[in-house]
């Protein structure tokens, strides 16, 4: 759904991709609508600024109409304003599809996934340590970060920039630490280089598999025939 | 004896000399607490248990063969000998608490069947079997501890080595711990060799004790013994349990007559203060019979 809503040449079809996840992962999965507003809150701005100047500054076909910026006549192309449009409609739709599987997908499923799909296993090693060590340094960053706070390393501009740049390098020296500590730890249980992964997936129903294909097969469909309608 | 330390000394890179000349030695069941101020040697010293550092010069004797630092030799004593670190974030590295577990046992090769077995059981024996699917960022200190000790004992080892057990844990979970420990080595027969400076846990605790004091091995012997050495004690920087020290200065201040004996925890401290009563109230009974 991804891939389909991002390469989508119209906004329906992502559009449609951002309905269903938003409605699986409010009403199926009970994702508080709050967290989810927030989740989408920011991204969801940025694009729309990128979006508009996507669609004042790009395209050169057809003039839509003239505004005067400053000054400055500009010229508004029709093509310009439907890459914007798209643009921002595949990003919600991608954006939104990504966090149904952020959401609901435990961590340990999507590695085991990956395996499966014969994705490099540093990779996936990698990624596991990452994701658990990701919270350690969080909490080690907010410690350090609130000592600082507490012996006033951040009451100036200056002292602000001094105390994060001494933050970011603690932090470093402490992940290569902690990296030490974790591989003697790991070695006293028997490592030998790769890490083993339990295995125990959930079988898929193939009437789940069959369904997601078919809502998928339909979304590319319905793509291709409304290719050429134009917001515009 | 299952371990025998021969003139042991490590030198780390940095040129300090963390372990000193130490020769000691302890047998199966046993419950060994090493006693020392920070920085005495102790963690340096565990190490040497299952392999994780080699000595600079002595010998580390296992069932009375010299260790071997082959990578098969290592798994086999890892797997018959399991460390749990004092700082459970260096142990537990996995998404899930059930993934962590997991991770010895599936280096030891087990089949997945099997692997989900001692999984559950190792889970259940610390407590903390409805929490196998949480991220242990979830946790609280306590229970990262007690998953910790999951993942060694999912090993099935026969011995356990934990550095500084009880360390910034709430008195409930100190004694949740404590019990754990004290229910392996009766039940399952697990020796255990704990790095510890608590020195009121350490009565609860062992049957034998050692005291490190920078890097040299400075006294050997039961906890009795060792605590009756107030001298030793205090040269060290260590002290005795709380309830010693009440009852050395009741001796020393107020001349009350104390065994030689100090008691070290509170039920041996409730049965001298009862014996003590009873002196005092055995002339009046004899008044009383008397007449």
């Amino acid at each position: 759904m991804l891939l389909i809503s991002v390469m989508s040449p119209t906004p329906v079809v992502p559009i449609i991709a951002f309905l269903t996840s938003t409605i699986l992962l409010l009403y199926f999965a009970r994702i508080p609508y709050r967290f989810y507003l927030k989740l989408l809150w920011y991204p969801i701005i940025i694009i729309a600024i990128t979006c508009v100047i996507i669609a004042l500054f790009f395209g050169y076909q057809e003039p839509l109409t003239e505004i005067n910026l400053l000054g400055l006549r500009w010229t508004v192309f029709k093509d310009g304003i439907t890459l914007g449009f798209n643009t921002f409609f595949r990003v919600a739709g991608g954006l939104s599809t990504q966090f149904f599987l952020v959401l609901t997908t435990p961590m340990t499923s999507i590695l085991l996934i990956l395996r499966k799909a014969r994705i490099p296993l540093v990779l996936i090693e990698t990624s596991l340590l990452i994701y658990r060590y990701i919270f350690v340094f969080i909490e080690v960053m907010e410690t350090m970060h609130t000592a600082q706070e507490l012996r006033l390393g951040y009451s100036s501009l200056i002292k602000r920039l001094r105390s994060t740049s001494l933050l970011i390098a603690n932090l470093f020296i402490r992940t290569l630490e902690q990296g030490e500590r974790t591989f003697t730890a790991m070695n006293a249980r028997g490592y030998d280089g790769n890490i083993r992964i339990l295995e125990d997936l959930p079988k898929p129903r193939k009437a789940a598999l069959a369904g997601i294909a078919l809502f998928d097969a339909l979304l590319v469909a319905l793509a291709f025939i409304i290719m050429n309608v134009r917001i515009v | 004896m299952l371990f025998r330390l021969e003139n042991l000394s490590h030198r780390y890179s940095d040129g300090t000399l963390a372990v000193d000349n130490v020769s000691l030695s302890f047998a199966k069941g046993e419950r060994i607490a090493m006693l020392g101020t920070n920085g005495s040697g102790k963690t340096t010293l565990l190490h040497h248990l299952n392999g994780i550092l080699r000595p600079t010069s002595g010998r580390v004797y296992f069932e009375d063969k010299a260790l071997a630092y082959d990578s098969k030799s290592l798994l086999d004593l890892r797997r018959r000998v399991g460390f749990v670190f004092q700082d459970p974030n260096d142990q537990l590295f996995a998404p899930t608490v059930k993934q962590d577990v997991a991770f010895g046992p599936l280096n030891l090769g087990l089949p997945a069947d099997k692997v989900k077995e001692v999984v559950v059981e190792a889970l259940r024996t610390v407590g903390m079997a409805e929490s196998a699917e949480k991220p242990p960022h979830f946790l609280s200190l306590g229970q990262k501890k007690r998953v910790a000790l999951a993942g060694v004992l999912a090993m099935q080892p026969e011995t356990i080595i934990m550095d500084e057990p009880t360390s910034n844990l709430d008195p409930r979970a100190t004694s949740e711990i404590l019990h754990l420990l004290l229910q392996l080595n009766k039940e399952k027969g697990i020796t255990l060799v704990l790095a510890t400076h608590d020195v009121d846990m350490v009565p609860l605790f062992a049957n034998r004790l050692y005291i490190l004091n920078r890097g040299r091995l400075v006294s050997e012997g039961t906890p009795k013994e060792t605590f009756s050495n107030t001298e030793l004690i205090r040269k060290v920087n260590l002290r005795s349990p709380r309830i010693t020290h009440l009852f050395e200065v009741l001796k020393k201040e107020n001349n009350i007559p104390i065994d030689e004996e100090l008691p070290l925890t509170i039920s041996e401290a409730r049965k001298e203060i009862l014996k003590l009563l009873d002196m005092e109230n055995m002339p009046k009974q004899e008044r009383d019979t008397a007449t």
